[in-house]
């Protein structure tokens, strides 16, 4: 078996016209105090300390008109509604299923939030409830929507879009949640060959891009056929890039996923995990992303 | 907060490796990982590290009365604490299945073992014996706790030192360290705790499980036992069918693993009480690695090398005699600015200035040595079309 062996190189770092307003972002550790003017309004992440302004979290604050909040840069997921995630079943119990989505309480996904599959429309009888096991099972894999956020925190979430549903063969990569941006849409298909995911609450999924969309399926029906070598290389060079954006600390989404996709290209996929050529791709990925801003 | 709940992917991928003989390190079915016992500068406390699984233990002892069944003998008392330091999965001030399990097996493995004389520790009968406590503390779950935990509080109950007393009719009169050397405590014997866990109803076994082995496992067998082959204590939890044969082996690989444990744990005694009486630097900042920024540190990592010197010697016949000796191999090192040969850099850029000694030192170094930048500002393009290396241009 064959050993790889590299040196550790020195590196002379770049820097990029975009991170020059690094230095105007205010960032903070717990405990740092965020001002002593009494005139501001307090929002999450901070706390009042003898009438100072203090940081419970480390981040970066953010002022909004008088109210200041510090946006930690790593946190579990603090769940909006209408944000899209991708969770994995916990619990099946009585009419409902406990979903683990990263963030500080289990979410719930009630029977009455999912599509039957079949895609009927009907009451949910005591039938339906003994037949949960068989929609969804613990270790299931699903996408689904916030519907409301109940008062401790924790998440309802419901699957009644066909395009939500239980998840079937593709890789799923964790990213923290903060890196991901919000944007319209979620559900991208790449012109690379892939089709991604990229959940609010920092899960990632990668799948292989459908061929043609099952009407009757109703998000239970997951296609176990293998999938072609093409695609899994495609998948796997998508994983090593996510990878090594959430190690650069990139917002992710499906410009930055592409331009990281395009510019390892002249690399082998294995060597994507090496860190001297992760900031290779990411300085290239982040030259790319300031001119397509500017 | 609760664990991250383990996919079906990795599931299935440790149950397949656990049917093929292997395991997620690398190691044999009845090896340990590395067992490092280190002690601090007061007697009894002892940190041991199983592999990445760390666990401390502090005793101390108090003069108390007795309880009165027994007014001739000393009380021992464990306390095993699971912190949410050692996994996320341990809430504070959660009373869980794990730590009760824990905290009766040590008692049960210690204290009914009889392996501490309990007669020695009375001072005067009826009123004054002492009580030695012992406080585990887990530091860092990486599976296999109990282990841990029995070793360390058996190192730490060798360790430790009480202070000496004299007894005048009732009058009890302590004496404090420099007035008077501590005495160590009466073992008479090391019990050490052996885990085995059992996959796929009991049909394979692993000794010493890691955490991922853990949350897969059907059951787990742990037979207390020290080096004279005399069981203490023997668990089996997890509701899986054991047969006879089956635990007859396992205690003879515990007995084997305890002897080899007990000479780990005796040797760092020794160690221990010949530094002491030197007087050379004891304790836990002695024995920790100096983190600096100049050591790389790492753990030996196993590599599989049974068929390395056939492979290597085939790749080495298949491949073709190389080219001819080129004069200026090609170099392709980062963060230096180009060197073309004889061309002066006329780009005039900041980063030259801090280069140039570099560059000057490297064609004084190598001769005729051409190096690249992978600097993405200039255009670099290589003259040598025949170098082995792969041919790499960039353009800014």
């Amino acid at each position: 078996m064959a050993v790889d062996m590299r040196l550790p190189t020195v590196h002379k770092h770049i820097s990029l016209a975009s991170q020059s307003h690094l230095d105007s972002k205010h960032l903070v550790v717990p405990g740092d105090v965020i001002t002593s003017d009494t005139g501001f309004m307090r929002g999450h992440g901070t706390y009042m300390d003898e009438e100072r302004l203090t940081a419970s979290v480390a981040g970066e604050v953010e002022r909004v008109n008088k109210l200041i909040c510090v946006k930690p840069l790593k946190t579990r997921y603090n769940g909006e509604v209408g944000d899209v995630i991708v969770g994995r079943i916990t619990e099946v119990q009585q009419k409902r299923w406990k979903v683990e989505t990263n963030s500080r309480l289990d979410s719930v996904l009630l029977l009455s939030s999912v599509n039957l599959p079949g895609g009927e429309l009907r009451r949910r009888s005591a039938e339906d409830e003994l037949a949960m096991r068989d929609y969804l099972q613990e270790g299931d894999l699903i996408s689904a929507e916030v519907q409301s956020v109940f008062s401790d925190g924790a998440l309802s979430l419901h699957t009644r879009s066909l395009k939500y549903g239980k998840l079937g063969q593709g890789v799923l990569v964790l990213v923290s949640p903060s890196l991901v941006k919000r944007q319209k849409t979620h559900f991208h298909n790449l012109p690379c060959g892939a089709s991604i995911i990229l959940g609010n609450n920092g899960y990632v999924w990668l799948y292989p891009t459908p061929g043609h969309q099952d009407e009757e399926a109703g998000g239970y029906y997951t296609s176990m056929e293998p999938v072609s070598l093409s695609d899994r290389e495609v998948i796997s060079r998508l994983r090593n890039c996510l990878l090594a954006l959430s190690a650069h600390k990139v917002l992710l989404y499906d410009t930055s996923v592409l331009y990281c996709y395009e510019s390892s290209l002249t690399h082998q996929i294995k060597d994507i995990l090496k860190p001297e050529i992760m900031e290779q791709i990411i300085l290239e990925t982040r030259q790319r992303l300031v001119e397509h801003e500017g | 907060m609760r664990d991250t709940p383990l996919s079906n992917c990795e599931r299935l991928f440790l149950l397949k490796a656990i049917e093929e003989k292997k395991r997620l390190d690398g190691r044999q079915t009845y090896d340990y990982r590395n067992i490092k016992i280190t002690f601090g500068t007061e007697y009894g406390c002892c940190i041991v590290e199983l592999g990445k699984t760390r666990v401390l233990s502090q005793v101390s002892c108090e003069l108390v009365p007795p309880k009165d069944s027994r007014p001739t003998e000393g009380i021992v008392f464990f306390n095993l604490e699971l912190s949410p330091m050692a996994s996320p999965a341990f809430e504070p001030n959660r009373q869980s299945e794990l730590l009760v399990t824990l905290n009766r097996q040590l008692e049960r493995c210690l204290r009914n073992s009889k392996c501490i004389d309990t007669e020695s520790l009375c001072v005067v009968s009826g009123e004054k014996v002492w009580q030695i406590r012992v406080d585990v503390h887990v530091l860092n779950h990486d599976g296999n706790l109990m282990d841990a935990a029995s070793i360390a509080a058996i190192s730490a109950l060798s360790h430790f030192r009480r202070p000496d007393v004299a007894i005048q009719g009732r009058d009890v009169t302590m004496f404090s360290p420099e007035e008077r050397d501590p005495i160590s405590l009466s073992i008479y014997h090391m019990p050490i705790c052996v885990s085995f866990a059992f996959f796929l109803q009991g049909s394979y076994l692993l000794v010493d499980p890691c955490e991922r082995e853990e949350r897969v496992m059907d059951g787990l067998l742990m037979i207390a036992m020290n080096k004279h082959r005399e069981i203490c204590s023997i668990q089996s939890s997890g509701g899986i069918m054991l047969l006879k044969d089956q635990v007859l082996r396992c205690s003879k690989i515990a007995s084997v693993k305890v002897s080899e444990v007990t000479e780990l744990i005796n040797k760092a005694l020794d160690n221990d009480r010949k530094i002491r009486k030197e007087g050379g630097k004891f304790g836990f900042a002695e024995s920790m690695p100096k983190e600096r920024i100049t050591t790389l540190k790492r753990d030996k990592a196993p590599v599989e090398m049974t068929d390395v010197k056939e492979t290597a010697s085939e790749i080495v016949n298949r491949t073709e005699t190389p080219t001819e000796a080129v004069d200026s191999p090609v170099l392709v090192a980062t963060g230096t600015a180009q060197v073309g040969e004889g061309l002066v850099n006329s780009w005039g850029l900041e980063e030259d200035e801090e280069d140039e000694p570099q560059m000057t030192e490297d064609r004084k170094r190598a001769g005729e040595v051409m190096v690249i930048s992978d600097s993405e500002e200039e255009e670099v393009v290589i003259l040598n079309q025949e170098a082995p290396k792969s041919k790499k241009t960039s353009k800014k």
